[in-house]
């Protein structure tokens, strides 16, 4: 289907949302909650456009993340309003984490200098922005979910105790867009969510893995033999390395 | 029939240039231990390099849930498509090859291509010991 974003024709399958679309198109819409892989939560708005239907001609905002493309609607990803709205969020998103480097680079891309809110003491660098929780149900696990209210409500853990569903996978802080998930690996251990995950070893060289608790995640969860996780990347290549030496490869 | 990356211990002197071509292509030059392809040291002079196989059934693809491995069907090669992968690290703890590489900086995981259809490491090797044939 045809669809006009900031006057340039675009093509655009049935499925597209206008951020996917424009994506695909080479036109950019910033965004921090969505993800390729995850459900579309519109958490984060700043991924807002302006969308003129052809049934009405009224111009209505809307996250691009989430809104579902139709035939002959007209996307404005640079209007008046849109510039407003990203400049209001990005001043909100900062006054919960006003040092942080990624919002401080966007909202300056976006002509915001700093937040005219106040911030508050408790105010840490969740943006409230689902992916952790996502990545996590995506995983099976549901281990963490929003805890608090204001200022202070921020992804945790239920009760702050780390249940037995969290395998220490270490995803929610991989994909954490601003590092308020901290992941410390420990030759021993790794610590996640204030909990201790003892790792596994090498079978070979002894040197540390992921924790045992994920491993046997991945043993029950995935269809691949449980030697696969014995050993570290480095021997494993060495073992092929003398595969191939020994099969005399010339 | 799709092209193949041909390791050809025998002619390797281990001197390193596959790895500083990858790296400059796939790491920006900064980490050269970052590199796809792997020289091991086998023996008083002989050298055999490893490199993702791209295995027909391969673990890495079964280990992730979130289709952020895809099989470029023109070069055969398993691809990461970045904005699909949440870093849960389990393709890099299943390659029973331990050629994929989960990247804790940005939280993805990173892996041989193929560069696309033309391997950076078979173009420089000096000595024909990595072939794209
Ligand atoms: S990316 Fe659309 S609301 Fe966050």
């Amino acid at each position: 289907m045809i669809l006009r974003i900031d006057g340039k024709q675009i093509e655009a399958k049935k499925w597209d949302t206008i951020l996917s679309a424009a994506k695909r198109n080479g036109i950019s819409i910033p965004s921090l909650c969505h993800h390729d892989a995850l459900e579309n939560v519109g958490a984060c708005r700043l991924c807002v456009v302006e969308v003129k239907t052809s049934s009405n001609g009224e111009r209505k905002l809307v996250t691009a993340c989430e809104y579902k493309v139709a035939p002959h609607i007209e996307v404005f990803t640079h209007s008046e309003a849109v510039r407003r709205s990203r400049q209001t969020t990005l001043d909100l998103l900062l006054a919960r984490a006003p040092e942080n480097k990624l919002l401080l680079d966007l909202s300056r891309e976006n002509g915001v200098e700093s937040t005219s809110y106040s911030t508050s003491p408790d105010a840490n660098e969740c943006i409230l922005c689902y992916l952790c929780t996502r990545a996590c149900e995506k995983m099976g696990c549901n281990a963490i979910s929003a805890v608090g209210r204001g200022q202070g409500k921020s992804i945790q853990p239920p009760f702050l105790t780390v249940p037995d569903a969290c395998v220490g996978c270490g995803s929610c802080a991989a994909i954490c867009p601003t590092g308020f998930i901290e992941m410390i690996d420990m030759p021993s251990k790794r610590v996640i969510w204030g909990k201790e995950f003892e790792r596994a070893k090498c079978e070979s060289c002894g040197a540390p893995l992921i924790p045992v608790a994920y491993r046997e995640w991945a043993i029950a969860n995935r269809e691949l033999p449980e030697d696969y996780y014995l050993q570290c990347q480095e021997c494993k290549r060495k073992e092929l390395a003398s595969k191939f030496s020994g099969l005399g490869v010339s | 029939m799709e092209k193949t990356l041909v390791v050809i211990p025998s002619k390797c002197t281990g001197c390193g240039t596959c790895k500083l071509a990858c790296s400059m292509v796939k790491g920006k030059g900064e980490i050269i231990a970052r590199s796809r392809i792997h020289i091991h040291t086998t023996g008083p002079d002989s050298h055999v390099q490893t490199t993702c196989l791209q295995c027909v059934e391969a673990a890495c693809m079964k280990a992730c849930d979130t289709g952020a491995l895809v099989r470029n069907v023109e070069t055969g090669a398993i691809e990461v498509n970045a904005d699909r992968c949440i870093g849960c690290g389990l393709c890099e703890i299943a390659c029973p090859f331990g050629h994929m590489h989960f990247n804790l900086q940005t939280g993805k995981s990173e892996k041989c291509d193929l560069c696309g259809g033309d391997p950076a490491c078979a173009r420089f090797c000096p000595h024909g010991a990595l072939e794209y044939k």
